[in-house]
């Protein structure tokens, strides 16, 4: 019943609707579809942006197959998304349900956002000064503790996990808020009953938290996904892809043949192959995780 | 309101649990609350350690000093990110030469950010209306294209957005800063469009009858009872904005659109054809990180609050 | 209601704001009419410029003149931008590894079309380096400004520590196979975390608390200036078939393999910091590391100079810093690079007349003489270079004859000049950081040879 309207009034709001979209609507096309339509143009073409395209059919995906480096810059930045990722949502469901347990005062929920708050590149330069392997409070502690140095962000097996960390410690506590608000949505009676039935904590945990959380987990987990892969700022302060192409992630990679060499068309290209993974593991995620429904209806 | 909702829900939880079993709770909180210290100690630290570096002179920390406090504690990072040192003071200091122009930058952040945030949130909010609440064909195919865009890498648009701002004469000004992001990002329309979703249909039913129009309905009627998410969001698309490194850092070239984080990248450049003004860099971060922590220490209980799926359906 | 109404306006407030904003300031290439836009990445050489400036706008009234430096990184990213975006300045400090590139890209004036430098005559200039200007289509793309080569600075207190007489660096050899005098001094110089000396009996490589020599880290990314490229000069190296413009390279030569093979080697050895101990991706030179105790001395430009000059320990009392000339190689004479930086104008500058004048002003007698006398280079006219020298004697009390002396004795060679230089860091610098590492042998770098003489095919 709700859905019926005054009988003489029109149900097709299209010219309406036209007029509140449209806005938007500008935005995305201009900025959104237009650019990549371009881009994908430019994948084709010798573009050095200061003379006009020159078409060079499949050169640039034939050169991309071929390049080491691409192949290499894809392989860091899967092993970053998985260590960055993997921590972080794991991190982040521990921290929501602590939350929810111990107290539900802002200030610790506050605490817990404010890495959140500044920028990737001064959380980059912050843990870039604290793991110096000379200077570095990190290091003079782990000296003290009579170990040897960690070169946290110049040896070519650390690299990766250091920065996964350090964004780690920039997004986890946005993410356990909104894990922390999707926990809110589970009605306690659910839990009540878990307990009169006598399963413990960590039981409840595995077998009713985290089934209910499925779709904000979900959602919360495509979401990061896709800004992980994009990971820049934070390279390009610390380590500048070294040492010798280890944090050389493909956005990084990208950019310098772009700006630093002039190569506008091969990176055109590496940026369509770039958005065909994104396309790709996003639809897998959604189908895997089933992230539309919801249990707990 | 739905958001307030949650806070109250554990009111009820506490003392419903404790009476059960004291002794085994007691010793898995005291491990809780351990990790939780542990946590709170790591987010926060950073920032104490920024702070002690700004206070030091680089001359004791390149020696090699270890203690918790400020070393050889003077202003000189501070004076640096200010400008208030010459060139010569500056070098000697192990800065470079040249100032940052601070208050300049952070009026450019401020107008940036202002502007994608009021552009972003209320044209996104009004194509959000149109899909959540307006009749019309095609809507939901319209909805999943623009969420497609959510895909998008930033980098693949960055580069011809690069190119249609040059051309649009507007390199290198505050608005090409802002266009790209200044009318829609999908993850906006489909936040809010979540929320509309979750408002009575009854109230916005009994004001069509008395003959409203649709248009009258979303401004006096949706978007006052969606303050809350719309607060959410505009928080959120601020912060965002502020801390947005790469597209500023190709659009601007003097010191005329330049904002804060991109000054601070700059800045750590500038350094001395040697080794980083960590003292000058430190304070220039903290510089940085200042008014999004002060906006924070202002809204706290709000975007703490706020930042969620309440209302979704 | 009124929340409503106040956000609408005050977004239509915020965009008229900005768009007088942009609309009051014009975004185009250069400076505005009379302010001629000079952009420079060195913040010590500031200061002499900026006195340069004021001696120019006295001259020349009506004209301004707006300094702008940048670092290393940034410097070279943003002019890049800028000749996208039209944002370009008018006047820049360029350099040998750049200028080929831009010249490509068509993005430099040649100064022989312009009135006020079309007369720039080449023996002005210290020998050779006017002619490093000249494109391969025999134009002049730079006026010269300074040049420099490299030496070896090192700690006195370190020396006199080991009991050795700083004489004795005047006359070092070194060589491929045991690393000669060189060598020797090195491993005295160097001590491990118990107070053991590098050439004594239970040396411990891989507890050093100060190397005997300081690392700059692996050189790809300029040809090794103050890396290693003393060393395979004094070798007999040479890093392309002919230089300028040379499109065949060397690195597949013995003499360069052996010499890298005996530099790097000196990390194992524990003589010299690794990659992590100087910082990586984020490296401290040569001076941060005599400074902190890292290396007793080390390779470095006569840029540093200055630098070197003002460096104290933790409790701010300044150190002692002496200078010896490169060592001696296999060919019997030592070697350094000689490099020069030079002044360029760009197609995008809307005032090339008033630019070209600057450019003139920069390279002639009045600043050069400035320049000189602020003592933090060694600008190209031979009178400039002598109040430089003059300078570092009376004022620092330091003998820069190790710098000045491979000039004289023609034993310096020319920085590498080729096109396609950006492709080619983008390849060398990962490969040479590799061999530094230690994760990829000296042989690797005949792989990257092919590879690099492959961008030239191609390019033809």
């Amino acid at each position: 019943m709700a859905t019926t309207t005054a009988p003489t009034r029109s149900r097709d709001d299209t010219r309406l609707a036209l007029l509140f979209i449209l806005p938007a609507l500008t935005g995305f096309l201009v900025f959104m579809v237009w650019p990549t339509l371009r881009g994908i143009y430019l994948s084709f073409t010798k573009f050095n942006l200061l003379t006009p395209p020159d078409f060079n059919g499949l050169d640039n995906y034939i050169r991309m197959v071929q390049d080491p480096v691409f192949w290499n810059a894809l392989k860091v930045t899967v092993y970053y998304v998985i260590l960055n990722i993997g921590l972080q949502t794991v991190l982040a469901l521990v921290i929501a349900v602590m939350m929810q347990r111990l107290t539900q005062r802002t200030w610790l929920r506050g605490i817990v956002l404010t890495p959140y708050l500044v920028s990737n590149v001064v959380a980059a330069m912050v843990f870039l000064w604290i793991l110096d392997y000379q200077l570095g409070i990190g290091n003079t502690v782990i000296a003290a503790l009579g170990m040897d140095r960690i070169p946290f962000l110049s040896d070519s097996a650390w690299v990766i996990p250091t920065i996964a960390v350090i964004n780690v410690w920039r997004h986890v506590g946005y993410t356990a808020l909104l894990i922390f608000a999707g926990l809110q949505t589970i009605p306690q009676t659910v839990y009540e009953a878990g307990r009169v039935d006598g399963a413990s904590e960590i039981r409840m945990f595995r077998s009713i938290t985290v089934p209910l959380l499925r779709p904000i987990l979900s959602l919360v987990l495509i979401v990061t996904v896709v800004g992980s892969f994009q990971v820049f700022d934070t390279v390009a302060i610390a380590t500048r892809g070294g040492p010798v192409d280890s944090s050389r992630v493909l956005q990084y990679y990208i950019y310098d043949v772009a700006f630093g060499r002039f190569q506008f068309g091969y990176a055109s290209a590496m940026s369509v192959a770039l958005l065909a993974v994104l396309v790709i593991i996003t639809f897998v995620q959604y189908r895997l995780t089933r992230a539309e429904t919801s249990d707990l209806a | 309101m739905t958001t307030t909702a949650p806070t109250v829900a554990p009111a009820v939880v506490v003392p419903e649990t404790t009476p059960a079993e004291p002794r085994r709770f007691s010793i898995g909180r005291a491990l809780a609350w351990t990790f939780m210290i542990l946590v709170i100690l790591l987010s926060l630290f950073p920032f104490y350690w920024m702070l002690r570096t700004a206070l030091s002179s680089n001359n004791a920390l390149y020696a090699g000093s270890n203690s918790v406090l400020p070393v050889q504690a003077s202003w000189g990072g501070f004076e640096r990110v200010f400008g208030l040192q010459t060139g010569q003071e500056a070098i000697d200091a192990g800065g470079a030469g040249q100032a940052i122009d601070f208050w300049r930058y952070l009026l450019n952040s401020v107008v940036v950010a202002t502007l994608v945030t009021a552009g972003q949130v209320f044209f996104s909010a009004m194509a959000a209306y149109a899909f959540a609440r307006l009749q019309w064909r095609h809507r939901e195919k319209v909805f999943a294209f623009f969420l497609a865009g959510l895909m998008i890498p930033a980098i693949f648009t960055l580069l011809p957005n690069f190119v249609l701002i040059k051309q649009l004469g507007l390199v290198d000004t505050l608005l090409g800063i802002s266009l790209p992001t200044m009318f829609m990002t999908p993850f906006a329309v489909f936040f809010l469009r979540q929320f509309f979703l979750g408002i009575s249909r009854e109230v916005e039913e009994a004001a069509l009858m008395d003959g409203a129009s649709k248009v009258r309905v979303f401004f006096r009627l949706v978007l006052p009872l969606s303050a809350a998410p719309i607060a959410t969001l505009g928080i959120l698309t601020y912060i965002a904005s502020w801390n947005e490194y790469f597209w500023p850092l190709m659009v601007s070239y003097t010191d005329k659109s330049r904002v804060l984080t991109v000054a601070l990248g700059v800045f750590k450049s500038q350094t001395p054809q040697t080794g980083p003004d960590w003292s000058g860099l430190m304070a220039a971060t903290l510089v940085a990180a200042l008014p999004m922590l002060v906006l924070f220490m202002l809204f706290a209980k709000r975007i703490v609050n706020s930042i969620g799926f309440s209302g979704i359906k | 209601m009124i929340r409503v109404s106040q956000r609408v306006r005050a977004a239509v407030v915020a965009v008229l704001t900005v768009g007088a904003l942009s609309a009051c300031g014009n975004g185009s290439g250069g400076g505005s009419a009379g302010t001629i836009e000079y952009w420079l990445w060195d913040s010590a050489q500031q200061p002499g410029y900026q006195k340069c400036a004021d001696e120019f706008e006295k001259a020349n009234p009506g004209l301004r003149i707006h300094i702008s430096q940048y670092g290393w990184d940034a410097y070279w990213s943003k002019l890049t931008a800028g000749f996208i975006a039209d944002t370009a300045p008018d006047v820049f400090t360029d350099h040998l590894s750049k200028f080929a590139q831009y010249v490509d890209l068509k993005v430099l004036r040649p100064l022989d079309d312009l009135g006020p430098t079309s007369d720039i005559q080449d023996g002005d200039y210290q020998e050779g380096l006017a002619e490093l200007w000249k494109g391969q289509d025999g134009k002049r793309y730079g006026a010269p400004k300074d040049w420099d080569t490299i030496a070896v600075f090192y700690d006195n207190a370190a020396l006199k520590a080991a009991g050795v007489d700083p004489a004795e660096l005047q006359n070092l050899s070194w060589n491929p196979r045991d690393g000669g005098t060189f060598e020797k001094l090195v491993a005295h110089l160097t001590i491990d975390a118990n107070g053991v000396r590098g050439d004594e009996p239970g040396f411990d490589k891989f507890h050093v608390k100060t190397h005997g020599l300081a690392s700059e880290g692996a050189g790809g990314g300029g040809w090794g200036q103050t890396q290693w490229s003393a060393f395979t000069g004094s070798a007999g190296w040479q890093a392309t078939d002919k230089n300028p413009w040379g499109t065949r390279f060397n690195l597949d030569q013995p003499a360069l393999q052996d010499t890298l093979r005996w530099y790097f080697g000196l990390v194992q050895k524990g003589y010299m910091p690794h990659y992590e101990e100087i910082g990586g991706a984020n490296a401290i030179g040569t001076d941060k590391q005599i400074q902190s105790g890292t290396a007793a001395m080390g390779l470095s430009g006569s840029w540093m100079i200055s630098t070197f000059s003002k460096l104290t320990d933790a409790k701010g009392k300044k150190l002692d810093i002496g200078l010896a000339p490169t060592p001696i190689g296999p060919t019997g004479k030592r070697a350094s690079m000689f490099n020069g930086l030079a002044d360029s104008i760009t197609t995008q500058s809307k005032q090339p007349e008033n630019a070209a004048k600057w450019v003139k002003f920069l390279s002639g007698e009045q600043c050069q003489d400035i320049i000189g006398q602020s003592g933090v280079v060694f600008p190209a006219r031979p009178r400039g270079t002598d109040l430089a020298v003059a300078y570092n004697k009376n004022e620092r009390k330091l003998d820069v004859t190790p710098f000045t002396q491979q000039v004289k004795d023609k034993t310096t060679f020319l920085f590498p000049v080729t096109t396609n230089a950006a492709d080619i860091t983008a390849l060398m610098a990962p490969r040479l950081d590799a061999v530094y590492i230690g994760s990829s042998p000296v042989t690797s770098l005949t792989r990257l040879n092919e590879q690099l003489n492959d961008l030239f095919k191609v390019a033809q």
